[in-house]
């Protein structure tokens, strides 16, 4: 068993007996309230989806799930293709890849996880950390150079993260994807 | 055939906790005709806020609500068709067994602590799934559309503003709790946690131009009062004076005298859950002590409300509040922030008064809570 908040997007806990696929998990912590853990719920086995909260140390039954490693192939509208070593292609619908949607963009060659439950393909999962090219940002407004101070950024797909002030149009930076967060600036990957 | 509903309250510390369940399970009898037994693990504390109440009898009737004891070993009872367990209390195995197992479904509800900040709308009302084909949701009071609202009987309002345009009735509320008002004094109430700002403030006002009454209900904060007053220990009755400042010490007060003490005073420094949302009502200014958290997780949660609070304030009165309201929470000098708060007393009295008024035009927390019953039946 695992608590709340310990399970992840992308993972899949077993709830009275019906697998959840859950896309979306937000933790909230504040005050007296009991810590919490918002989230969105996709059921595997009749396709309902549901918002829920939860205690944060409620326990949840977490599934064993297979993976394997994929590379995108090609975006087609809504629809994402994702291919492993041997040439089998995986497709999934945008709305069940919410939790890493933001930094998947067309061109990147980062290796994925595609999930999968019963032998079906459910979601990827992104490594931890990516590198990503700023297609915007406004130029330093105070020549900051620690790294502290930050300012809004967009990715070629439109995401917007916030970066150090220093950062520039062009320059390739990591984010971590487990919080969307700007970790530093990198080098263009070879 | 009238809704049962079972409230489960685990009284953590303090009388915050029973003190909402207890107000919320009456206001559901009597103004919502609901049949409703208050499961309660530590019967003392009840009869602290309900002195006719008998604490060794496991089971009463009080005030129309069945009040029962909540065992250490809990004996299977038939659950109620709405079950609150209140502020994330555990609620017994079995029971959840027995709501999982009865033939007609039973609303689960978790009622949580109120919070102004913004993530409270988008989890109010949202299920949380469980075993046995529950589903249990989460509700949160709050002070937006979108969140269960506040604790405000029917007819609060008009209570309030009657007694605060009768001097009569403030007089007569004052000598039954043993208070002598001298003339011209600003009267205070205090009601707090332990807190060393309170020394700074004790200071201002004994130095102030103007003499003050301050009552202070018998509590945790006697011991900080009685370090700064030195002398002999602080007994409830106790009167004592140093500059302009008079202290009073008042017995442990019902629900309702708190309530009548809150309407008679100029200003009333408040603290937890329950006494901070009767201030509000009370439409007077307001010192609210928040309920400290590790990692001062608390002071996110005071600066949401302050957000919303101070809206409408012009901005000298906007900061000389946040000042007062940080240096309390945050064990500081208050001294400059009360004298700056007193320069907007006119201003800030009306904005108490507009605030309630506006709060008390959304729907409140037991309204709300059988209007979620009916649209989940």
């Amino acid at each position: 068993m695992k608590t709340a908040q310990e399970m992840k997007p992308n993972s899949v806990a077993l709830i009275d007996g019906h697998p959840w696929l859950i896309q979306k998990a937000e933790f909230t912590k504040s005050g007296r309230n009991s810590a919490i853990v918002k989230m969105k719920l996709k059921n595997l086995i009749n396709g309902s989806k549901t918002e829920t909260v939860y205690k944060a140390d409620d326990k949840m039954e977490p599934v064993i799930l297979e993976r394997k490693e994929v590379n995108l192939s090609y975006i087609s509208g809504d629809d994402y293709v994702f291919m492993d070593p041997e040439f089998n292609s995986y497709e999934l619908r945008a709305e069940d890849l919410e939790s890493v949607l933001p930094f998947i963009e067309e061109g990147m060659n980062d290796v994925c996880e595609a999930v999968f439950f019963e032998g079906k393909v459910i979601s990827v999962d992104l490594p931890t950390t990516i590198v990503r090219q700023l297609a915007y940002t406004e130029g330093s407004a105070r020549g900051d150079t620690s790294g502290k101070v930050m300012k809004p950024a967009k990715l070629s797909n439109g995401t917007e993260v916030k970066v150090a002030d220093f950062c520039e149009i062009g320059d390739w930076i990591e984010i971590d994807t487990r919080t969307g967060e700007y970790k530093s600036r990198a080098k263009a990957p070879a | 055939m009238r809704a049962t509903w079972d409230i489960f309250c685990s009284v953590v510390d303090n009388y915050g906790d029973i003190g909402v369940t207890w107000r919320l399970a009456r206001q559901l009898v009597a103004e919502h005709g609901l049949a409703v037994r208050l499961w309660l693990d530590d019967m003392p504390a009840f009869v602290r806020l309900c002195p006719q109440a008998d604490p060794q009898r496991p089971t009463q009737k009080q005030q129309g609500v069945e009040v029962r004891h909540w065992p250490v070993d809990w004996l299977p009872v038939e659950p109620a068709d709405v079950v609150i367990e209140a502020f994330a209390c555990q609620l017994p195995q079995s029971y959840i067994t027995a709501m999982a197992a009865r033939e007609q479904k039973v609303l689960w509800l978790n009622l949580e602590y109120l919070s102004a900040e913004a993530w409270v709308a988008g989890c109010h009302a949202l299920p949380s799934l469980q075993a046995g084909g529950l589903s249990k949701f989460f509700f949160f009071p709050g002070f937006t559309a979108g969140t269960g609202g506040l604790l405000r009987e029917r007819d609060l309002i008009a209570q309030r503003q009657a007694f605060q345009t009768d001097a009569q009735a403030r007089h007569a509320f004052l000598r039954s709790v043993g208070v002598s008002l001298p003339a011209g004094a600003r009267l205070i109430s205090l009601f707090a946690y332990e807190n060393t700002a309170l020394a700074s403030w004790l200071d201002a006002l004994a130095s102030s131009d103007q003499a003050t009454l301050l009552l202070v209900p018998e509590g945790r904060i006697l011991n900080d009062l009685h370090a700064w007053l030195d002398g002999p220990a602080l007994q409830v009755g106790a009167v004592r004076q140093r500059g302009q400042l008079h202290i009073q010490v008042l017995p442990f007060l019902s629900q309702e005298q708190y309530d009548q003490l809150l309407w008679s005073c100029d200003f009333n420094a408040v603290r937890g859950e329950d006494s901070f949302v009767r201030a509000q009502w009370a439409g007077r200014p307001l010192l609210w002590h928040i309920y400290q958290q590790a990692d001062d997780a608390h002071l996110e949660k005071l600066d949401a409300f302050l957000a919303i609070y101070q809206a409408g304030l012009s901005e000298g009165a906007q900061a000389a509040l946040v000042n007062l309201w940080h240096a309390w929470n945050q064990g500081g000098s208050v001294a400059q922030s009360w004298n700056q708060l007193l320069q907007h007393g006119p201003e800030l009295s009306a904005h108490a008064d507009a605030w309630a008024l506006q709060q008390a035009s959304q729907v409140d927390l037991a309204a709300a809570l059988v209007q979620f019953y009916l649209n989940w039946l």
